[in-house]
């Protein structure tokens, strides 16, 4: 069993993060932890560095669960490499963290937890960022 | 053919010997006249650097055909890992000759916009909304800024009177 | 020293004018600074078209203030980008990053921005010196003095800088032809027009320096973008200790000493002073040094090695109407595009021109260490643009500008076709600035060659009758030679081997 978890350092990707180490504990599943970026800009703060990662690790092995990470920089959205990525693994569940967004800012800046929830093949479980 | 494999550096030199001939050949066809105030004349600088032209392409040739290398620039954007990404260059030249096509005759403020959104989209950004709306206040700005800043009146093309 | 004319100069720089667009130009020098893949001298090429409009001192002073602010700009991306990679600002990477990474960006950003300031600011001030002897020199200068150092100039250029000297003619070559199509000057005769009338004036050289570096590099950076995603090292508000101070002052002096002369040499450049200055900081700094830890010398020498180096190419340029890299080849083109002549009657035809420059260079240093010194975390914050937008930019800005010349869309294709010969070289490792030199002094040195013979009514031995001319003439023989005569000398201690065996 496989758990994909979009993750992205702040509020909503940690939530995630923790809800899908749950879930995967409830259910014995491996969790593939997917950080990406488009690798436009040259500095991308939504792109895990290595403190970002020590954190990531601490969580996940205090969850106790089996999990692996990806971080594909290709130019591509990040809705479409979770979507991607939970079709290779064959995934049965998707954990992505919510941020809010009015409706101008989802025309101009687009929500990559629309994208997600219309294009998966698999259930998703969207968690709210701790305030 | 094989031998013309990775030789693409012999279509360089096959350029600057045409370059070089071309030069040759209207600097040729210049009257020798010379003045007294002017010995030199007009002649002899195409000569030499037709000549030279043509003396480089061979020497480039020859390099090449044993194995030289142009050392390809490199940059901090840039990564030569991968081949090039023939795509997004024509998908970028296409934006550019729109742009030459329709100044003239639609107006630099959409002929601008297309070509800025054009290139956008070329390079990967898919923000559907974003980018037109970024490219057409761009083309705008530019637009007033050229007119009431430095009175280059740039084409207004179709909207004529709107602007 | 007569110091008239640079007070008279600081009137004109001080100007609100003046001051607007020497603000300008450091603010899009610091901004272009930072971002990686546009330089100085594709911005200031950019700009050429839009300046044609404004006064050529007013248009001069933001240039100038492009070009240093840029060398402000690329060390607050080399120390706070946590993947350095590639820089323009190399050396200072090395150093400053490990500072950073240590904690200690906001000293490195400080030593930085601080001696940077201090060497532009020595650097002109030895250009207030200098210039004035030089050109003073330089008007004692025949014709056939002339030809033989555009023929230095011409290549140096070509077969100093860059890994093959073969290609660096062949730049040469291409464009040297390219400053060829017009009507002759003098006898009116059109050259490589073809027939056309748009030709007849000869190519802008707006057109082929924008082609050439701005679209060129477009093109050429969209066949292979680089997909990073990095992050910046968070910094406060930058400042230096005490500590810090002794350790940098002795470093940015040093610094400066190396930078100033190699700028103003042809084809010296900016990498080797600051590769120079950072080995010997290391070198000097003492046991306890933390060289490969991050030391604050292997920033501050380097940067001040940059900056005075962007100074001392103002002399040869300014004096001699001699570029020695790629922005000041654009500003000389700028010159010419408004109907002056640069060469050493600069200073003596439009003082007015020259000295209020060099005194903006004085003010836009002072304002890029008031603009670098508390914002530069802000100044990294461009890095968030993504690159397409940038790039789509340098295209949009790149037509805008060559349309704007003449208002044809000739020009437009003419951007297209040299455009396409930018990316050419690019691929095929041909050197830039061969091409773009060679479009420049191309017709001056055929200028100075018919002058010559024509003052001298024929008589080709004029070429080698002033002494400076010769000495010139052993220089570029020994420059063309070198590689031969190093080659003849490693063989010769072998030789002795063989016969003792």
């Amino acid at each position: 069993m496989v758990i994909v978890v979009g993750y992205a350092p702040g509020p909503p990707g940690e939530a995630a993060l923790r809800r899908g180490a749950e879930e995967a504990r409830l259910r014995g599943a491996r969790l593939v932890v997917v950080n990406s970026s488009r690798g436009d800009a040259l500095v991308d703060r939504r792109f895990a560095q290595a403190e970002d990662l020590e954190q990531v690790e601490r969580t996940l092995a205090a969850a106790g669960v089996q999990w692996s990470l990806h971080q594909p920089v290709r130019g591509r959205e990040a809705s479409e490499e979770i979507v991607r990525a939970a079709h290779e693994a064959r995934a049965d569940l998707i954990v992505i963290g919510l941020r809010h967004r009015s409706p101008v800012g989802k025309l101009l800046m687009g929500s990559t937890a629309q994208s997600v929830l219309l294009d998966a093949e698999c259930p998703v479980l969207a968690v709210k960022g701790e305030r | 053919m094989t031998f013309l494999r990775g030789r693409a550096e012999l279509g360089v030199a096959a350029f600057l010997a045409l370059v070089g001939v071309v030069v040759l050949v209207d600097g040729l066809g210049l009257p020798t006249v010379s003045a007294a105030a002017d010995p030199v004349g007009t002649r002899p600088m195409p000569l030499v650097v037709g000549t030279m032209l043509l003396v480089c392409a061979v020497f480039l040739a020859v390099d090449v055909v044993r194995g030289g290398r142009g050392e390809v620039e490199g940059g901090e954007d840039v990564d030569l890992d991968h081949p090039s990404d023939w795509r997004t260059v024509g998908l970028l030249l296409v934006a550019f000759v729109a742009n030459i096509v329709l100044i003239d005759r639609l107006g630099f403020v959409i002929s601008g916009a297309i070509l800025f959104w054009g290139s956008c989209f070329a390079l990967g950004s898919r923000h559907l909304v974003r980018d037109p709306l970024i490219s057409v206040a761009l083309s705008l700005g530019t637009f007033y800024g050229f007119y009431s800043g430095l009175g280059i009146h740039l084409p207004a093309g179709v909207l004529q009177g709107v602007l | 020293m007569d110091l008239g004319p640079l007070m008279e100069g600081f009137a004109t720089a001080a100007t609100p004018m003046n001051l607007l667009y020497a603000t300008i130009g450091v603010i899009l020098g610091t901004a272009v600074g930072v971002l990686p893949g546009i330089g100085p001298a594709m911005t200031v090429a950019l700009l050429l078209p839009v300046t044609y409009s404004l006064p050529p001192t007013s248009a001069l002073i933001m240039f100038a203030g492009v070009y240093y602010g840029g060398m402000y700009g690329g060390s607050t991306t080399s120390i706070l980008l946590n993947t350095p990679g590639e820089s323009s600002s190399v050396v200072t990477a090395i150093e400053g990053n490990l500072m950073a990474k240590r904690g200690r960006a906001a000293q490195a950003l400080a030593t930085a921005a601080i001696g940077s300031f201090v060497a532009g600011t020595i650097g002109t001030a030895l250009l207030v010196a200098c210039a004035p002897i030089v050109t003073k020199f330089a008007v004692s200068m025949g014709a056939p003095d002339y030809f033989a150092v555009m023929l230095l100039a011409l290549l140096a250029v070509s077969a100093v800088l860059g890994s093959s000297r073969l290609r660096g003619f062949c730049s040469l070559g291409l464009g040297l032809a390219i400053g060829l199509i017009g009507l002759d000057r003098v006898s009116g005769q059109p050259r490589l027009t073809f027939g056309q009338a748009e030709l007849a004036d000869g190519i802008d050289i707006v057109v082929v320096a924008v082609a050439i570096f701005a679209l060129g590099e477009a093109l050429w950076v969209a066949a292979h973008l680089r997909r990073k995603a990095a992050q910046i090292i968070p910094v406060g508000q930058p400042w230096m200790g005490r500590e810090d101070w002794k350790r940098s002052w002795k470093p940015w002096l040093r610094g400066t000493a190396y930078g100033f002369p190699f700028g103003a040499l042809p084809a010296g450049g900016a990498e080797i002073p600051t590769f120079l200055s950072y080995i010997t900081e290391k070198r000097l700094s003492k046991p306890r040094d933390e060289f490969g830890t991050g030391a604050i010398e292997g920033v501050a020498g380097p940067e001040a090695a940059n900056n005075a180096s962007a100074a001392g190419t103002l002399v040869p340029m300014l004096s001699l109407g001699l570029p020695t890299n790629a922005t000041a080849a654009i500003m000389l083109a700028a010159l010419t595009g408004f109907g002056i002549q640069p060469g050493p009657l600069l200073f003596q035809k439009e003082p007015q021109l020259v000295w209020g420059l060099i005194a903006s260079l004085f003010i836009g240093n002072a304002l890029l260490l008031l603009l670098n010194l508390p914002l530069a975390p802000a100044w990294a914050k461009l890095l968030q643009i993504p690159r397409p937008y940038l790039y789509a930019g340098i295209l949009f800005f790149a037509s805008l500008g060559a349309y704007a010349v003449n208002l044809q869309s000739f020009d437009l294709v003419l951007l297209l076709v040299f455009g396409l010969v930018g990316f050419m070289m690019r691929r095929f490792g041909l050197p830039i600035l061969p091409l773009i030199i060679g479009v420049i002094i191309g017709p001056r040195i055929e200028r100075q060659l018919r002058t010559a013979l024509s003052v001298a009514g024929g008589d080709v031995s004029t070429l080698w009758s002033e002494p400076l001319a010769v000495g010139i003439y052993v220089i570029i023989a020994v420059l063309l030679l070198w590689p031969l005569l190093v080659r003849l000398l490693r063989r010769n201690p072998r030789r002795p081997r063989f016969k003792d065996a």
